[in-house]
């Protein structure tokens, strides 16, 4: 099973899709909200060397941003 | 999904395409809406006002109520970029994704708009790290410090009434003389101490270390050009995604906007179009609705003519 993270804000729309998709598809998942969390944040900026969120951490591969085509690929999810 | 043929396949799930589809729904057409990002721009922004029906609402709200009525009405929702439309001979189309394509009779193009960047020295070495272009994602990020947003219309002003919540000092930074928000909005800027306005200025550079630190302006302000913020927040406008439409010659307008008639329809027998990526002057979630329910009626009309 893969470890993902999810590094998110409670506002962004974005975050709340990705978060739906794991969901959705059953993947378990750890949710840290960076604008609370100081400690998440930094671990965020330390691996995509930026501050924008979502973040997803799956497995170690790093992703900027919601990119549900990625994020099938790198689950193993099918079409 | 290949050989299967569609009435219609929209190209697009933001609320124009949405709306579009519960009426194909309804008319009982088979139906497709395909999208990279169902909800669209829209989903980003925190506060609607102006929807009918809805006194407030946020966008994700709204396009999630919308994409959940056209269910009802059996639309397939595909997630996936559309990578090529192409004519068919049969006057059909084919919609091509990555590693497949839908067959249809008909397309509504509502693919809507991307934003616009400043293309300045610093925006792209500083993108999400003090240049940002959603408010309602990464303003929570900067509380207690000085935000630029680069912008003079009516999104830039709310996206400045959003980001006075978390920031200590908003600088509402424009081009022209006078800021172009809804005179609602307008009032709502001028009543915020948070909020300064910056009239008639050009932000030319983002500079930094390792995140933004301040920008250059291209006249001085209070007697310098150099300017210190935290972040900068770009909302100055949005660019139509058009080119999927423009490469199987449909016209498009010299602002890259897909022209259409008061029907949806372009000139390309069986596409249509609708929303922010059309060339309607007044663009709003209701107006893009409206259009792309528009073009669903006239995907029937056409259907049934044959």
């Amino acid at each position: 099973m893969s470890e993902v993270k999810i590094y998110s804000t409670p506002t962004c729309p974005w975050c709340i899709k990705a978060k739906e998709f794991m969901k959705e598809n059953n993947v378990e998942f750890k949710d840290f909200d960076v604008s609370t969390d100081q400690k998440a944040a930094h671990e965020m900026m330390e691996k995509s060397g930026q501050s924008g969120v979502p973040v997803i951490d799956i497995d170690g591969t790093i992703l900027v941003g919601y990119d549900v085509e990625r994020i099938k690929k790198l689950l193993n999810i099918g079409n | 999904m290949t050989e299967e043929k569609y009435d219609t396949v929209i190209v697009g799930g933001g609320v124009s395409g949405l709306g579009a589809a519960i009426y194909a729904g309804r008319l009982t057409m088979k139906t497709a809406v395909i999208a990279e990002q169902m909800g669209g721009t829209i989903i980003l922004t925190n506060d609607i006002s102006n929807y009918p029906g809805f006194k407030q609402i946020d966008g994700m709200g709204l396009a999630n109520k919308i994409k959940e009525h056209a269910k009802e009405y059996n639309v397939e929702m595909i997630d996936k970029k559309v990578t090529k439309i192409e004519k068919c001979g049969d006057g059909c189309f084919k919609v091509f994704t990555k590693d497949d394509f839908l067959h249809t009779k008909t397309v509504i193009f509502a693919t809507g708009t991307k934003w616009r960047k400043l293309n300045v020295p610093g925006e792209k070495e500083f993108s999400g790290n003090g240049v940002h272009y959603c408010g309602l994602c990464d303003g929570v990020m900067y509380k207690d410090k000085i935000i630029g947003i680069a912008g003079g219309g009516d999104s830039a002003a709310k996206e400045a009434l959003l980001l006075a919540e978390y920031g200590k000092k908003v600088y509402l930074i424009f081009r022209k003389d006078k800021i172009r928000a809804e005179p609602i909005n307008f009032r709502k800027i001028m009543e915020n101490k948070k909020i300064e306005l910056i009239p008639n200025t050009n932000v030319v550079e983002i500079k930094g270390g390792k995140s933004v630190n301040g920008v250059v302006f291209d006249k001085a302000y209070k007697d310098s050009k150099e300017f210190e913020l935290d972040a900068l927040f770009i909302d100055i406008g949005h660019i139509p995604l058009s080119n999927l439409a423009k490469e199987i010659g449909v016209e498009i307008n010299e602002k890259g906007e897909v022209k259409i008639d008061r029907e949806s329809k372009t000139n390309l027998e069986g596409f249509f179009a609708a929303g922010d990526v059309a060339d309607n002057v007044f663009k709003q979630a209701i107006t893009g609705v409206a259009e792309g329910v528009i073009a669903a009626h006239s995907v029937y009309e056409h259907i049934n003519k044959e």
